[in-house]
């Protein structure tokens, strides 16, 4: 028997999650059809061993749309943000590089290397928080369709004009720097010391192909800064339980509203009719239809697994085809049964409780994506590590806690070998390099999960095991996002939507594509363009 | 002060030998003051071993203005374009892969390797032609001003901005995509076939600090396919580039534009943040109620120009631009033709070595941490080929153009690094040319050092400044200060340090020209 809903939702992720809490909202009979037995997709806590809640992929908060926040009133569904206030740089040498809370900490950390850079810094990021702030309404704004002559698409093009127009001259030129230069040559110019800009460039490539020294990777600098100027969710923060939490809380509010979600329920394809979407097809064979169909499954799943691609305008598909969206990170998840010591600051102290790198510095950094440019994972790889359970409790038995290491580089496409015959070696080489900072470290490992690209693909789904469903490079972000022509979430099929990463503004825990999607949808709905 | 002028331009170089015509035709009194004893900076001939003359500096001569052909009468002043053919042959381990400027032909010659590419190639060579021909009129007009943009110029911009419009709104958004990609995912959405690819991208990354794989690196391909008024990519002009550089001088005089060689610029002098005139090594003074320096943007402020006349932000912003030069040139004198067995018979005039992306990428990657790449990209030109006079007969020049030969060197200096340097390109060419070694008569090594020495590089960077997209347009040389006026009063850039950058294009030294005419009627005493 045929199910009818108003829309489906592909993919408990927490994009099509908040887009199907909107259009619970708005009245309309939705359900969300998750593969995995547990929702979520890479905003996902899974008790992986008896007491430790392992946050899986993604683990840490900050870009969460405080729109969404608010219209879900996610607080009341469980959703609470722990502010990880610190950055804690440990150096080869003894020495390391720690700054918590205040500017005035902060100023006395850097001046430790240089004073000039302690200077710097402040200035530094206010500029960071001024761009992040012109970028900020951008994130929920459908972007225009450029090119189009129709006068609702030049309006758009107007109101980001005047976005602009909010710039000062300078802005303006810092904004099209940042777009254009290395995270490495932009931070050249504001510091000398080598381990500043380490710790500073890291955000500069996560989740990406590409290296400090590639041009782009200044943009992402400014992201870092993002979640300073979002009111009260000021900095980035560990959700309470998980990561997982942040998914949780959306469906929880879903739910509430009148959504139905279903876990273990995998869409094996699309069904269409005379060039529309009408329903899925669920690997069990049973099939459901809707008026509206959301994928938040990636572009490449989407379009080129779930769909025939005869049903698809050639240009398109040659278009996702292109996407770029080979992953560049791997995961080592570890349950501890003590807090870890580090050699140059030995001890559970605050500095525990922040954001950890390893990655001394720029030549570091870069080096580790010299391997992954000729298909290796990095022999020392860069990693950013968090110890949630420090300020978590939720997370661990007393005293024991859980580890979260974000690996690069790991590029899905190995050129000798696969992900599972390599896996281990892998793993074994991010814990010899966590061993030179813990050299008690493989002493204290309880549990350990190694996650490479290809395991984020099998296990989660996202193709190339990409975490932000699509390289975030400017070839391939706003209205070129998935492809050009097709970045106003509406797809080349009537009634189909992207609602994922793979539209504007692109990944990280944002939920701003779910919330522009079901903007999108209701807007057809009431135009009775559905 | 002794002689008074309109304007003097600092540098003998073509983008300040156009200007000077420009000028002079605009009624000014002009003075082009050329530090060295002969004009045209790095676009040049040299007599670098007994009887054998070549390129020290350009090679060939890239897309220069069409309407400067025919405004200048270079045909009329003893400039002779000559086509290399084939274009060039990209040269591998074991294949090469012979690029013709006839589109049938190459793609006769890509069949060998994919017909996939051979049938694609076509759409290819199409649709960048069209982006550059759409992009043309912004190469030849100042970047915008964004403070305050003119009635003017919006509509001059939105009549930019429809022109790639009416291209096609697929074909647009192409268009917009391009700029930000790397040069290897581009290439790459085209083509299989290795061989061209890596050739394509040393046409994109010349005389530029980056690896296919970095982003923004597409867009160098697309001035490449502009479209210039000797129909062909690159050109060997007769007589070496020298011809050309001689030609421009010709027409300067002609126009009433007077040039001194030998007279070497120490000192931009200012007063109340206004130009006043120059000041020569020896002492000579020159007044000029403007001043148009062809020197490089560091060169210019850093050591011509008072700094107190300077805020610290410029200073700043300048001695951030980026420069670093990767470029070295081996010039060789050869008993005999080098021939290429895998390209057929004959000698071609033009041949790189560059087997692959990975190849070119590895190369850069030395360079990244100050090295000099220890299997070098190697761009071949043998000029007597198709002009036999440059050498005594049968006898041939060889200029190599090596990247990437960081200007910085992270351990050790140039002085100990040039001949090993030279030593591997020997043993690459070696490789290739049968008997290579025993053909060298002498050879010329010419490092970033040298180029800086010599021509007056600053970081012996060809271009005046890298050319990638955060040193472009409105950003080149400085954010602020892209329409060849400087933050002294009467003071221009009008060499390749201004937008649309280097090249042998003359369109800077012809930008900058309008605009000091422009300014002139306010231009007061």
């Amino acid at each position: 028997m045929a199910q009818r809903y108003d829309a489906i939702v592909i993919g408990g992720g927490h994009n099509g999650l908040v887009t199907a809490a909107y259009l619970a909202r708005a009245g309309k009979k939705v359900v969300v059809l998750e593969r995995r037995h547990v929702l979520g997709g890479a905003a996902v806590t899974e008790e992986l061993y008896p007491g430790f809640k392992f946050t899986v992929c993604s683990y840490v908060c900050s870009l969460l749309r405080p729109q969404i926040i608010r219209d879900l009133d996610l607080p009341s569904h469980g959703f609470e943000v722990i502010p990880q206030e610190s950055s804690f740089t440990p150096l080869p040498d003894g020495r390391y590089l720690f700054y918590h809370g205040s500017e005035e900490d902060t100023f006395q950390a850097v001046a430790k290397f240089s004073r000039r850079d302690a200077e710097a810094m402040p200035r530094f990021g206010r500029l960071m928080a001024r761009m992040a702030k012109f970028i900020a309404p951008t994130l929920t704004m459908t972007p225009p369709d450029v090119g189009s002559l129709n006068p609702s698409e030049l309006r758009k093009l107007l109101a980001l004009n005047k976005q602009v127009k909010t710039l000062t001259e300078d802005e303006l030129y810092t904004f099209a720097r940042l777009m254009t230069m290395s995270a490495a040559d932009y931070l050249d110019e504001w510091f000398e010391t080598d381990v500043v800009k380490a710790s500073l460039c890291s955000s500069g490539i996560i989740g990406t192909l590409l290296g400090p020294r590639s041009p782009g990777t200044a943009y992402v600098l400014m992201h870092h800064y993002m979640g300073e100027i979002d009111g009260a969710y000021r900095s980035w923060g560990y959700v309470r339980g998980g990561m997982g939490m942040v998914s949780e809380a959306i469906a929880r509010a879903a739910r509430q509203f009148g959504a139905e979600t279903r876990v273990n329920a995998e869409v094996r394809r699309i069904l269409v009719r005379n060039g529309r979407a009408i329903g899925v097809e669920l690997a069990s064979g049973e099939k459901l239809y809707a008026k509206v169909i959301a994928s938040g499954a990636d572009p490449k799943r989407t379009f080129l697994k779930l769909i025939e691609k005869s049903e698809l305008p050639a240009d398109f598909v040659r278009g996702i085809e292109n996407f770029k969206i080979e992953g560049s990170s791997g995961k080592v998840n570890l349950a501890l049964k003590e807090a870890p010591s580090f050699s140059c600051l030995p001890g559970n102290g605050v500095h525990l409780r922040g954001a950890i790198s390893l990655g001394p510095s720029v030549d570091y950094i870069e080096k580790a994506y010299d391997d992954a440019k000729y298909g290796d994972y990095s022999h020392r790889p860069y990693v950013d590590m968090c110890v949630p359970s420090t300020l978590d409790p939720t997370l661990a038995p007393p005293g024991k806690h859980i580890m979260s290491c974000f690996i690069q580089y790991a590029p899905y496409s190995l050129r000798k070998g696969t992900w599972e015959e390599r896996r281990e070696e892998f793993g074994e080489t991010v814990l010899d390099t966590i061993e030179e900072y813990i050299p008690s470290i493989r002493n204290i490992i309880l549990h350990r999960q190694f996650l490479s690209p290809w395991d984020l693909e099998q296990m989660i789904g996202l193709t190339g095991g990409n975490i932000f469903h699509g390289e975030l490079t400017p070839d391939q972000l706003l209205f070129l996002r998935p492809t050009p022509g097709w970045a106003q979430y509406r797809m080349p099929l009537k009634g189909l939507y992207l609602c994922g990463s793979g539209a504007h503004p692109g990944g990280g825990v944002m939920g701003a594509p779910g919330l522009n999607a079901a903007r999108e949808i209701l807007r057809d709905w009431a135009l009775l363009r559905v | 002060m002794a002689e008074s002028f309109d304007i003097v331009i600092v540098g003998g170089g073509h983008n300040g030998l156009v200007a000077a015509t420009y000028l002079a035709r605009g009624g000014r009194r002009v003075l082009v003051l050329e530090k060295r004893s002969t004009v045209g900076g790095p676009v040049t001939t040299e007599e670098f071993v007994p009887g054998f003359r070549g390129p020290t500096g350009a090679s060939v001569c890239g897309r220069l203005r069409p309407e400067l052909l025919e405004d200048l009468d270079l045909a009329k002043r003893g400039v002779q374009f000559i086509p290399a053919e084939p274009e060039v042959v990209a040269v591998g381990d074991s294949q090469v892969l012979r690029i013709f400027r006839n589109v049938p032909k190459t793609q006769a010659e890509l069949a060998r390797f994919s017909q996939k590419d051979a049938d694609t190639y076509p759409r290819f060579v199409e649709f960048l032609s069209r982006f550059a021909a759409a992009l043309d009129p912004i190469l030849a007009m100042p970047p915008p001003d964004l403070a305050s943009p003119s009635l003017g110029e919006l509509t001059g911009l939105l009549g930019r901005a429809l022109r790639f419009r009416r291209l096609g709104k697929h074909a647009m958004q192409q268009m917009l995509r391009l700029p930000p990609m790397a040069i290897r995912d581009f290439l790459n959405e085209w083509f299989e076939t290795e061989l061209l690819k890596a050739s394509y991208a040393v046409d994109a990354l010349t005389g530029t600090f980056e690896g296919p794989w970095s982003p923004g690196t597409a867009f160098g391909l697309v001035p490449q396919f502009l479209p210039d008024g000797h129909g062909a990519r690159s050109a060997f002009v007769r007589g070496g580039l020298g011809s050309l550089s001689n030609a421009l001088a010709h027409a300067a005089r002609d126009a009433g534009a007077t040039i001194r060689t030998d007279a070497e610029v120490v000192h931009i002098k200012s007063a109340d943040g206004r130009v006043t005139g120059v000041e020569l090594a020896g002492g000579e003074t020159i007044g000029a109620r403007a001043v148009a320096s062809n020197a490089d943007p560091k060169r210019t402020f850093l050591h011509l120009v008072d700094p107190e006349e300077l805020s610290p932000e410029f200073l700043l912003h300048i001695r951030n631009f980026e420069m670093n030069g990767v470029v070295a040139k081996v010039n060789f004198a050869l008993a005999g033709p080098p021939n290429l067995p895998a390209a057929g018979d004959g000698v071609p005039p033009h041949f790189r070595v560059c087997p692959s992306l990975e190849y070119i990428e590895r190369a850069y990657d030395d360079a990244k941490y100050g090295q000099a790449s220890g299997k070098p990209v190697l761009d071949v030109f043998v000029p007597t080929v198709v002009d036999p006079d440059l050498a005594p007969p049968g006898m041939h020049v060889m200029s190599t153009q090596v990247q990437y030969a960081p200007y910085a060197l992270r351990r050790g200096g140039w002085d100990t690094e040039r001949e090993k340097l030279a030593d591997r390109v020997v043993t690459i060419l070696a490789d290739h040319i049968p008997g290579f070694e025993r053909l060298v008569l002498d050879r010329q090594i010419l490092t970033p050092l040298d180029l800086e020495a010599r021509f007056g590089l600053t970081e012996g960077h060809i271009y005046h400044g890298e050319m990638t997209l955060d040193q472009s347009l409105f950003l080149r040389p400085v954010p602020g200060w892209s329409r060849y006026r400087t933050p002294i009063d009467g003071l221009y850039l009008c060499g390749s340090g201004a937008h649309p950058g280097g090249g042998i294009t003359g369109a800077p030294g012809l930008n900058a020209a309008r605009e000091i005419l422009k300014d002139w009627p306010r231009r007061g005493r």
